[in-house]
């Protein structure tokens, strides 16, 4: 049956686990603290390529606005690592200087690091799950719903500039302390982080691989190709495309947490149009249908961009426009899909498709 | 008149002057998405290049304002077209990669712009008698301003006779409401859409000239109009008519908002009141070709 070994899915498993193998072992080469965290924020960004490579590849929604989850997840993150910080009784010092004298009620929950932890997964998710069930029973779909998303987006940023004492504008919140975890302190540039985030993105790629493999994954590839069919065939499609929404903005809001964690900073530049789209294009160059080609995708763009250097970086978002509108154009299926046709090609695969088309014709004779 | 009564009329006004840098913004990615379907993440580029163009032309060659807004029409518009026939015809069964293509587009229009004029900010240049305020009974609106207004209205008449009393406007229409049955009728569906999108591309170009003297023009300035346009046509449906309405209430609605709490919320209210009325009619207001997108 197998006539492409590109999907066989012994093959696909035993390339996920030296792919993660090879992503594993890199503090064990290398122990300069600045590397590790920035291939640690490298996984971040490979998170949000698989999350939107599970919605967008798998389920065909596409989704310019993942920086909704991601900024709520580094944000509420951000806010519990910040209140570890603050003795008790005092406030953070740009609430003083916008003029507040107590908590606010909307950090209260944040005092407590896992109710903070828990919220930084839990409002993004419920966000999601609320948004997408409101537009995907009003059927909204396809290019439509990527405008909403984005709308919203939008919406997000504005707001987050807007409630200054609260958030602290447009310069953010950065926590003078890395997070603590019961006695556990996670340095940012450690090897500890490194693997933390690793976990992180070997976890959600694999859960992500296997919602795919599931009945669940089967049925919403399906409404990806013909929504009606699928609708015809009995299945509330709206359930479904909710569902695989927000398992994707779980992913991106573990990813804005690795994130704050990271970083020790958020801003609303989290919240921006241009990242979230850009998000979009590592996963269309990557191939929007295999996750881990499309968590490839990230690395690539990501790691070029940081090693062309500040007087090529012009250049090389020149390249990067055209190579995107090159991909679009002649290949949809990225490099996955480059990958797919070259695999295809071996003879295995060919002296099966000869007998596929011969069968073919033989049937077609027949049948005259 | 009290003073909370001008403070609300001005602010009427001024609603007025937001509905139609609204309108002038939305109307190119109209024609554009009313037609065709084309999701054109490029359009806010297409009118930063409608602003340098009158920029170039006023530095380099020293033509005067008025000549620039037309020579930015057919500038962008041939752009436009040249787009349209390497890049766009491709893709018009695959909507979402338009989308994708567009945004990559405008990736690199925005850099190639920036490597040709630099990042710093330009200024256009416009004749003194419109840098005047125009004021009446404690009201008060730039000159500017009201030439945009004024503008307004006239590519408004303009789009519509095209549109409507003319053959190329028949075409057009056709070839929205099915391509299929006018191809067999003899109409070249394909050259429709590409002199389409060029009009469409000409009025963003349009809309350039006028945003870059009412603002500094900067190689990124177009990623401030293009979210607030494309929600001014969704909600109108796609159709000349549906985006006038539609960005006449959003310019009033901003400006009433704004003037209750501020504008950055009002801004945020207006988010949230657009994807409220598209829950319950995401065809928007009037649909340009009856087909549910």
């Amino acid at each position: 049956m197998n006539q492409n070994i590109y999907h066989n899915k012994t093959l696909q498993w035993l390339f996920y686990a030296a792919a993660f193998a090879v992503l594993g072992a890199v503090p064990l080469i290398s122990d300069d603290a600045f590397l590790l965290n920035q291939l640690a924020i490298y996984g971040v960004y490979g998170m949000l390529a698989v999350s939107i490579s599970l919605c967008w590849g798998s389920g065909g929604i596409l989704n310019m606005g993942q920086g909704i989850a991601f900024g709520l997840g580094a944000y509420c993150m951000a806010m519990t690592m910040q209140m570890q910080t603050q003795a008790e009784g005092t406030i953070p010092p740009f609430m003083l200087n916008n003029g507040l004298d107590s908590l606010p009620q909307l950090w209260q929950p944040f005092q407590n690091t896992a109710t903070g932890i828990t919220l930084a997964l839990v409002v993004p998710t419920a966000f999601y799950l609320i948004f997408g069930g409101i537009m995907f029973t009003a059927r909204v779909s396809g290019p439509f719903f990527a405008i909403m998303t984005l709308a919203t987006l939008s919406a997000f940023a504005t707001i987050f500039v807007d409630l200054q004492p609260y958030t602290n504008g447009v310069n953010g919140i950065s926590p003078p302390g890395s997070l603590n975890l019961g006695n556990l302190e996670i340095d940012p540039y450690s090897s500890g982080a490194y693997w933390s985030v690793f976990a992180m993105l070997v976890a959600c790629t694999v859960a992500a691989k296997l919602i795919n493999q599931s009945r669940f994954g089967l049925v919403v590839r399906a409404l990806k190709d013909d929504p009606e069919r699928v609708r015809f065939l009995g299945y509330n499609v709206a359930v479904y495309e909710t569902l695989v929404y927000t398992l994707s903005g779980l992913i991106a809001a573990i990813a804005g947490c690795c994130f704050a964690v990271l970083t020790q900073y958020v801003s609303p530049a989290q919240f921006e149009v241009g990242f979230s789209i850009s998000i979009v294009i590592w996963t269309a160059l990557g191939g929007r249908n295999s996750l881990i080609w499309a968590m490839f995708g990230a690395f690539a763009v990501q790691g070029a961009q940081s090693y062309v250097g500040d007087q090529f970086l012009s250049t090389w978002i020149l390249i990067l426009g055209f190579s995107f509108i090159l991909v679009v154009r002649f290949l949809p299926g990225g490099f996955a899909g480059l990958m797919e046709t070259i695999l295809g090609l071996l003879p295995n695969a060919k002296a099966k498709t000869a007998t596929t088309n011969l069968e073919f014709r033989d049937a077609k004779e027949v049948a005259k | 008149m009290d003073f909370s009564s001008i403070a609300f009329a001005n602010s009427l006004i001024l609603g007025l002057s937001i509905a139609s840098i609204f309108f002038v913004a939305a109307l190119g990615l109209t024609i554009i998405y009313g037609t065709a379907g084309v999701i054109n993440m490029a359009h806010g580029e297409f009118i930063m290049l409608g602003a340098y163009t009158v920029y170039a032309l006023q530095t380099f060659v020293g033509i005067p304002y008025f000549l620039c807004i037309p020579a930015a029409f057919f500038v962008v518009g041939a752009i436009g077209f040249a787009i349209e026939k390497s890049l766009i015809r491709y893709l018009y069964d695959r909507p979402l990669d338009t989308l994708l293509a567009t945004w990559g587009v405008s990736l690199v229009l925005i850099q190639g712009t920036r490597l040709i004029f630099g990042s710093d900010p330009k200024y256009v240049q416009i004749p003194s008698f419109l840098s005047t305020n125009v004021e009446a009974g404690g009201l008060s609106l730039g000159a500017f301003r009201i030439f945009i207004i004024l503008m307004a209205l006239g590519l408004a008449a303009a789009v519509w006779f095209i549109f409507y009393r003319t053959d190329f406007g028949i075409k057009v229409r056709a070839v929205t409401q099915n391509r299929e049955m006018a191809a067999s009728f003899g109409i070249n569906a394909g050259q429709v859409y590409s002199f389409t999108f060029a009009l469409g591309a000409g009025l963003a170009g349009v809309a350039g000239a006028l945003f870059g003297a009412l603002n500094i023009v900067l190689p990124t300035m177009g990623a401030g109009y293009v979210v607030e346009a494309f929600l001014t046509v969704v909600t109108g449906g796609g159709a000349l008519m549906g985006s006038a309405i539609s960005s006449f209430a959003i310019g009033e609605l901003q400006s009433i908002f704004a003037l209750i709490t501020n504008s950055t919320f009002a801004q945020f209210l207006i988010f949230v009141v657009i994807i409220v009325f598209l829950r319950f009619r995401p065809q928007g207001l009037i649909s340009a070709s009856g087909k549910r997108r």
